[in-house]
């Protein structure tokens, strides 16, 4: 029973790193780019939310299409100022000017708002249902679903539209997409926004249970890379699976141990990945770009 | 001149930091000179592993408080002196880079940016965690000043002066590497690193040397910071740390000792100017850091070149005196090639090649486009690994050698597409073909002209690689397969592109090399090119070998034929 107790917690945190590693490797498929400011963005999603709760009275859930289209808004900002300048540059350079966002955000936060820890309010309501012996906060529920939701829809819009196979020619190949006349700014511009909507869509699942401060950034993207390591470097579902893995083996090994292990066993956990097996558990789903 | 001149500013800029730090700066900008010292020294490690060597290192940070600890540890828990607790301050690092490099260091760059983050977080989560030893998250306080010949040096003009003083021998260590093989060697592979493997260097070894002298640096660091501090706090291991030594590094100028110095006094003191922001004054290092890598992507050491460039003329590239290279003392005797096997997918690419390059022949190789001549190149010069087969060079088992072992035993290799380095002189870029072998890069260079000279173009040695036409660039590139003096040459198209003349100064040029008993193997289209001076010539279809003969039956061939022109084989 504790067991299953565990696994309720650790899909419904996993729910919420799985849509900060899409982002992630969405953006990183489209463009190359490691992009080191999706953990900042994460914190900053939650911050938002936090600041837009007095202004809207009404449970998180209201929040969220607010917090999605600021994200987006901000997600264009990243890749004008940090993107786009540097395309034609070493894939080291986005690297270094998405670490200059994360500084500015994780930074501008702490003056902001201080380095107290916050929290947004919960997406639906605060109570706790009890299923058959398990104490599930409807919180864990409602993440899991708007979680889900979002990385339905995305799969949706990249599966089925025209605005998806655009977007997936991009990611394939930019050059031959531009040559069938797909505009391949624009979809990056897209993806970009894409990445850091669900940013910060993981930012308000989380910053109600787990809290928020300025310097949390740190932590998921470093979780957010380790699953897209994991999951092979590229894929989509790969990333998915990779952040549920985490998730579960965070909430697990800290029940028994303690969060600080945890983190510790992570981190040892992905170097002895990388030495033993650096195209993931599932297999590298890009290969180097000549 | 522009020796000269640098020497000059350095100097200059040398006696206004001290003016400053005797005659105007208060206690507390002392202080603050005295952390823009320390995080110099941090940043001249990340210059070489970074700058030079093009390896994202997230554990910089880390490696320096690392030696923070050390020195904190022993100084105030086992009264340790400063004689013992400095060097080990900077042995711990290294002995925690060496193998953590070993492992993570051959893996692509974001991975290894990754791997160097994981670290850091691994040895912050000790620092916080580990009480006893650490202090927890308080940290230690109470760490003894310096003592250095029995007197304690004191915070203020004294512990200053200990820190630049160090700035200013660390500074030279690293302007000598970085002019030096090392420094060229790292270079040569952050921008091209098969190319680099190709010329015989060895990416792993290089990039681990440098990732062992950026901890060196940084645990020196680390060590002066606590003596400066007098405390110890997990803070010397969190990631602000990191983000000033990069920040200090790009906004420098990236690669450059003088801008490591440049960088940390400028940022260092930037927050002073931004005293509202508190401790967001990283919001400022942020914006810093941004605009450097978007507007002037060679920083501050960079903008100021181009300002003196402008003002003075640009400054002569240095020319070498030529200098033969002296052949290798055993060459191998020729390249043995049994049944060779490679697949990509489903697709055979080469499905059993045998051949026999032996020394003064010239072999050429040619096939319809797929059918397996660049992969043949790419297998024998270890860019890829053989499904199957046997090679052997000079009777030495080779199969599946990396390109670098094979590099130095002998074989060299052209490019389809000349690969030459941006930004770089032609001198520079042929003496880099040398650097896997002789003692320095003076030289490397003097070999290199040699080579230019051999080729008719040792007025090109004062040139960049940058805009030169075809041609030149063919003959630059042959220069860095000649100066290597190599027993097996591998070329790939040599003759593209060219005109006829400088067809028949190739084909002079070929023949000689031949002559002095390099065994050659030359993939080639044009057959009015090659077939006069191939002696045997192998025809290669859908990755087989179907045709091995003298050059001479090759137009006659019916197999020949129908491979170019599409028809089936005749039974």
């Amino acid at each position: 029973m504790a067991a299953l107790q565990l696994l309720v917690n650790g899909v419904a945190l996993g729910a919420a790193y799985a849509l900060v590693a899409l982002g992630f490797v969405l953006v990183l498929n489209a463009t190359s780019a490691v992009n080191f400011a999706q953990g900042d963005l994460v914190m900053a999603g939650g911050l938002l939310a936090v600041a837009a709760a007095p202004l809207i009275p009404l449970p998180g859930i209201v929040l969220l299409p607010v917090v999605l289209v600021l994200m987006a808004a901000l997600g264009l900002l990243l890749a004008l100022a940090a993107y786009l300048p540097l395309r034609r540059r070493p894939p080291v350079s986005v690297f270094i000017s998405t670490i200059a966002v994360g500084i500015i955000l994780q930074n501008g936060a702490a003056i902001l708002f201080g380095p107290e820890p916050r929290a947004a309010p919960p997406l639906f309501g605060d109570d706790t249902l009890h299923i058959a012996g398990l104490a599930v906060p409807e919180q864990s529920l409602a993440i899991v679903a708007v979680a889900g939701l979002l990385i339905g829809a995305q799969q949706w819009v990249f599966a089925r539209t025209q605005l998806g196979r655009r977007l997936r020619a991009t990611a394939q190949d930019p050059e031959m997409a531009r040559a069938c006349g797909v505009p391949v700014t624009a979809m990056i511009l897209v993806t970009f926004a894409i990445g850091t909507a669900c940013a910060g869509a993981a930012g308000l699942l989380l910053a109600n249970r787990y809290f928020v401060t300025p310097t949390s950034g740190g932590d998921l993207i470093l979780k957010a890379y380790i699953a897209v390591t994991v999951g092979g470097w590229g894929s989509v579902p790969g990333a998915v699976v990779g952040a549920l893995l985490i998730a579960l083996f965070e909430v697990g090994v800290s029940s028994v141990l303690s969060y600080p292990v945890a983190l510790g066993a992570l981190y040892l956990t992905l170097l002895a990945i990388l030495v033993l097996r650096p195209q993931g558990l599932f297999g590298e789903a890009v290969r180097r770009r000549g | 001149m522009a020796e000269r001149r640098s020497a000059v500013i350095l100097v200059a800029g040398a006696l206004a930091l001290l003016v400053y730090a005797l005659a105007f700066a208060s206690p507390y900008g002392l202080r603050v000179l005295t952390v823009a010292g320390v995080y110099a020294l941090a940043a001249f490690g990340f210059q070489i592993v970074f700058g030079l060597g093009g390896a994202l290192s997230l554990a910089q940070g880390a490696f320096f408080g690392v030696g923070a600890y050390v020195t904190g540890i022993l100084g105030s828990r086992y009264g340790f002196g400063f004689e013992a607790t400095f060097p080990l301050s900077m042995l711990v690092p290294l002995l925690l880079a060496l193998p953590v490099g070993l492992a993570v260091l051959r893996l692509e760059s974001h991975y290894f940016a990754l791997a160097t983050l994981g670290i850091a977080q691994v040895l912050h989560l000790l620092a916080v965690n580990l009480p006893e030893l650490t202090g927890g998250s308080n940290g230690l306080a109470g760490v003894p000043a310096a003592v250095l010949f029995g007197r304690a040096v004191q915070r203020g003009l004294p512990m200053a002066g200990l820190v630049w003083g160090l700035v200013a021998l660390g500074g030279l260590i690293g302007w000598r590497l970085a002019r030096g093989r090392l420094g060229r060697s790292l270079a040569m592979l952050r921008d091209d690193p098969l190319a680099a493997a190709t010329l015989g260097l060895d990416v792993g070894r290089l990039r681990l040397a440098a990732f062992g002298i950026s901890a060196l640096f940084a645990g020196a660091a680390g060590a002066l910071a606590v003596h400066t501090q007098r405390v110890v706090s997990p803070e010397v291991l969190e990631f602000p740390v990191m983000v000033s030594i990069l920040t200090i590094a790009i906004v420098g100028g990236r690669g450059r000792m003088a801008g490591a110095v440049l960088g940390a006094v400028l940022l260092l003191h930037l927050p002073e100017w931004f005293r509202f922001l508190e401790r967001g004054y990283l919001v400022v290092y942020g914006v810093a850091l941004l605009l450097t890598v978007v507007l002037a992507p060679d920083g501050l050491t960079g903008l100021l070149d181009r300002i003196a460039a402008r003002l003075f003329g640009r400054r002569p590239r240095a020319s070498a005196v030529a200098m033969e290279p002296p052949r290798p003392p055993n060459p191998p005797d020729g390249l043995a090639v049994d049944d060779l096997r490679k697949s990509f997918g489903g697709v055979r690419a080469v499905d059993g090649v045998s051949l026999d390059l032996r020394p003064g022949g010239i072999t050429g190789l040619i096939g319809p486009n797929g059918s397996g001549k660049s992969t043949v190149i790419n297998l024998l010069s270890g860019l890829e690994r053989p499904d199957g087969g046997r090679v052997r060079l000079g009777g030495r088992e080779v199969t599946g050698l990396r390109a670098d072992r094979l590099a130095r035993a002998g074989l060299a290799r052209s490019f389809q597409a000349a690969v030459l380095p941006i930004g770089v002189g032609v001198l520079e870029a042929v003496a880099a073909a040398r650097l896997a072998v002789d003692p320095d890069a003076a030289t490397a260079e003097a070999h290199a002209r040699w080579a230019l000279d051999r080729l008719g173009v040792g007025d090109l040695a004062g040139q960049g690689c940058d805009g030169l036409p075809a041609a030149l660039r063919r003959r630059v590139e042959l220069a860095r397969s000649l100066v290597r003096r190599p027993a097996v040459l591998l070329l790939d198209e040599p003759a593209a592109g060219l005109t006829d003349g400088e067809k028949a100064e190739l084909a002079v040029l070929l023949r000689e090399l031949a002559e002095e008993g390099v065994a050659i193997l030359l993939v080639e289209h044009d057959m009015g090119f090659l077939l006069p001076l191939a002696g045997r010539v192998l025809c290669l279809d859908r990755g087989r070998v179907i045709y091995d003969g003298p050059a001479g039956g090759v137009r006659r061939d019916p197999a020949v034929a129908a491979a170019y022109l599409g028809r089936a084989v005749p039974a």
